[in-house]
């Protein structure tokens, strides 16, 4: 099975009403991504590029209105593949007038109905998810224990609180909680926040879910627990064989863990390819804004000491249409003869090696891709 | 020596403060137990006034024994102006209004807990809609509701307990409100919706249950005590139970004629009972909301 796509996403489009300005904010515009089973894909980009929409997407629990307005995303599961957006396109209107460039109506019941019935079954089971802050994920008034026999009651066959529990023990020994027993009779609060992490991993795993999420799981924790977590987390990927979509804000963490890498700028992915060969410091070519981030992450061994360069300007605006690349006003790169075109035209996809596709005027010399979505 | 004197200091801190915790701990338990106690007694004293299990008939006369004093021979709290034993009275008493008290407590708490979960769940205009009505509600003098109700369709007992647990819903429910609006915003909400458990259990059980469990005994205590309060007050002023059926109002009412003869006691045992009762049922609520509290910031 390793090999094929486990969570397809194709230009999922995602607005948010800003009752303060009467207009619709882009969330993501058009993200195409493939998540292959038993990888690990990681999105980055700075907050509010749309990471965190899209993987909130994937498990149905993107809040706001009106949320997702199109697109289409397919979990590939044991049973067959699901459309986890079919029909909700029904619900949704857009129209575009010279007066109101854009006007989204939902139809919120019908819309909630649809989703829930697409998404039974599927969360927590194929698609589980992890989140920052580890210490308020839990229920603070129930024992650590108990939420975990919870969650393996309602998704394995084991149904015997007893056996439950038994399985509990074992899964907070396997992410390194112990003594078990006593961990067990923990409330949330009595825990570091390293060590809620590590239950809540125990939590999300004892159901065995083939897809996890992991929204920036080790925000919050500092350097040396970060690193125990994204330890354990690497273990048990490989260990227990699960699919794992990652959101990060640290490239080293991203280089170390993944093997792919997506970065989202504005709304839209920019470039997706091997994360090693991108996050590297060496020729091969990459996006402005990645040679951004990475001119602005400090390096450890370096042969002579850099200065960290912070990237100038300003996100765009999510408001209203945008027009050419979402990058072009900080872009170094977009002077000159490129300036017309980088500000005027949305770059497609150019293919720069195998699996490394980057949207960028730079690289026209190189294949474009006129396929969305797969990216293998 | 400095260091000592420092260390001594810290530990003098430290035990005061731990004393302070540990005295208002203790006063917290004390509060519940008491309150617990008087709930039970007055449980005992219906159950043994529905099964008769009574010293004296309350309505049994006897005119050679009239205003016995405190602890007469037979009659261990005396008697009043008709000779009837007291004890027994007050026995009888709480037959006025302890299921009609429960009554209203069970319709606040409904109403209340309905509207509160609702508004605090859907938010927006259902729950701009709730705090205007509980603003509004909460607004209207209840004691004179009930008297209006009562001169116009002379209710009976369960009739006025209806008006007092449809007005006694606000503070549940603004409370509710608040408290489900908070909670789902923290982020175990949306980790138990991503790790697929459905929405009901969510909110019965995780929030209803486990976080405003207590919300609803503190509710529950206080509108009993209110209840007690409104039946008391209007048999005292006459639009209650009427003699000679006892009720712990119109016993502190038709003892009060005696009170400046120096008969104290027909009145006051019974205005002490109403005074007892309300006070275990607020301290109850007082002290467990202080443990909720503590419960949730530890």
């Amino acid at each position: 099975m390793k090999g094929s796509p486990h969570l397809e996403i194709e230009n999922l489009q995602a607005y948010f009403y800003a009752s303060a300005d009467r207009t619709f904010v882009r969330a993501v515009t058009g993200v195409d991504l493939c998540v292959m089973r038993g990888e690990t894909l990681a999105l980055i980009g700075e907050s509010g590029s749309g990471k965190s929409v899209t993987a909130l997407s994937a498990l149905g629990l993107l809040k706001g209105d009106p949320g997702i307005v199109a697109g289409r995303i397919c979990l590939h599961t044991d049973e067959g593949p699901r459309e986890l957006l079919a029909g909700l396109d029904r619900c949704v209107t857009i129209e575009r007038t010279p007066e109101r460039p854009l006007s989204i109506s939902k139809n919120g019941p019908a819309w909630d109905r649809q989703q829930k019935r697409n998404f039974v079954g599927v969360r927590g089971k194929e698609i589980a998810a992890i989140f920052q802050n580890p210490r308020t994920a839990f229920n603070p008034y129930l024992m650590v224990g108990e939420q975990i026999v919870e969650n393996i009651r309602l998704h394995t066959p084991t149904k015997l609180y007893q056996e439950a529990y038994d399985q509990a023990l074992y899964w907070l020994e396997r992410v390194g909680l112990e003594p078990a027993a006593e961990r067990f009779d923990n409330f949330p609060y009595g825990l570091s926040g390293g060590m809620c992490q590590r239950a809540m991993l125990a939590m999300t795993l004892a159901a065995e879910p083939a897809l996890l999420i992991a929204d920036e799981p080790t925000t919050g924790l500092d350097a040396t627990l970060r690193t125990a977590i994204l330890e354990l987390l690497a273990e048990l990927q490989r260990n227990l064989g699960f699919t794992l979509l990652m959101i990060s804000h640290d490239l080293h963490v991203v280089r170390r863990l993944a093997q792919r890498v997506a970065v989202f700028y504005n709304g839209v992915i920019v470039e997706r390819g091997p994360s090693l060969a991108m996050l590297s410091a060496n020729d091969i070519p990459k996006h402005p804004y990645t040679q951004a981030l990475l001119d602005a992450q400090p390096v450890r061994v370096s042969p002579k000491p850099r200065r960290l360069i912070a990237l100038q300007g300003d996100v765009p605006s999510p408001i209203g249409e945008a027009a050419g690349c979402r990058f072009a006003p900080r872009c170094t790169h977009a002077k000159g003869i490129n300036a017309k075109r980088c500000e005027h035209e949305s770059p497609p996809f150019f293919q720069v090696s195998s699996d490394h596709q980057l949207a960028c005027w730079l690289y026209t010399d190189s294949k474009e891709v006129s396929v969305r979505g797969v990216d293998a | 020596m400095r260091t000592r004197y420092v260390e001594r200091n810290l530990d003098g801190a430290q035990s005061a403060g731990q004393s302070f915790s540990q005295t208002r701990r203790w006063w917290d338990t004390a509060g519940i137990a008491f309150g617990v106690l008087v709930f039970f007694v007055l449980t005992l004293a219906f159950t043994a006034s529905q099964f008769g299990w009574l010293p004296y008939d309350p309505d049994q006369a006897d005119l050679d024994l009239i205003l016995a004093p405190l602890g007469s021979p037979g009659h261990i709290l005396g008697t009043d102006f008709f000779g009837r034993d007291l004890a027994t009275r007050l026995i009888v008493g709480v037959n006025a209004y302890f299921l009609p008290a429960l009554g209203a407590v069970a319709v606040s708490l409904t109403i209340g807990a309905t509207l509160g979960l609702a508004a605090g769940f859907r938010g927006g205009p259902v729950g701009l809609a709730t705090h205007y009505t509980c603003t509004l509600v909460e607004a209207i003098p209840r004691l004179l509701l009930v008297l209006f109700a009562v001169t116009v369709y002379q209710p009976d007992i369960y009739h006025i307990m209806l008006i007092i647990g449809l007005t006694g819903f606000p503070g549940l429910a603004t409370r509710l409100r608040l408290r489900i609006r908070h909670l789902r915003e923290q982020s175990f909400f949306e980790s138990a919706l991503a790790s697929g458990v459905s929405l009901q259990t969510i909110l019965f059980k995780h929030l209803l249950w486990h976080h405003c469990r207590p919300l609803f005994l503190i509710h529950a205590s206080q509108a009993m005590g209110e209840a007690i309060l409104f039946e008391t007050s209007l048999s005292y002023l006459g639009f209650g139970v009427q003699e000679p059926t006892p009720s712990w109002g119109n016993m502190v009412q038709t003892g009060s004629d005696y009170l400046l003869q120096g008969n104290f006691w027909p009145s006051t045992l019974p205005a002490a009972a109403i005074a007892i009762t309300l006070i275990a049922f607020y301290l109850f609520a007082d002290a467990f909301e202080r443990r909720a509290q503590d419960r949730q910031n530890p």
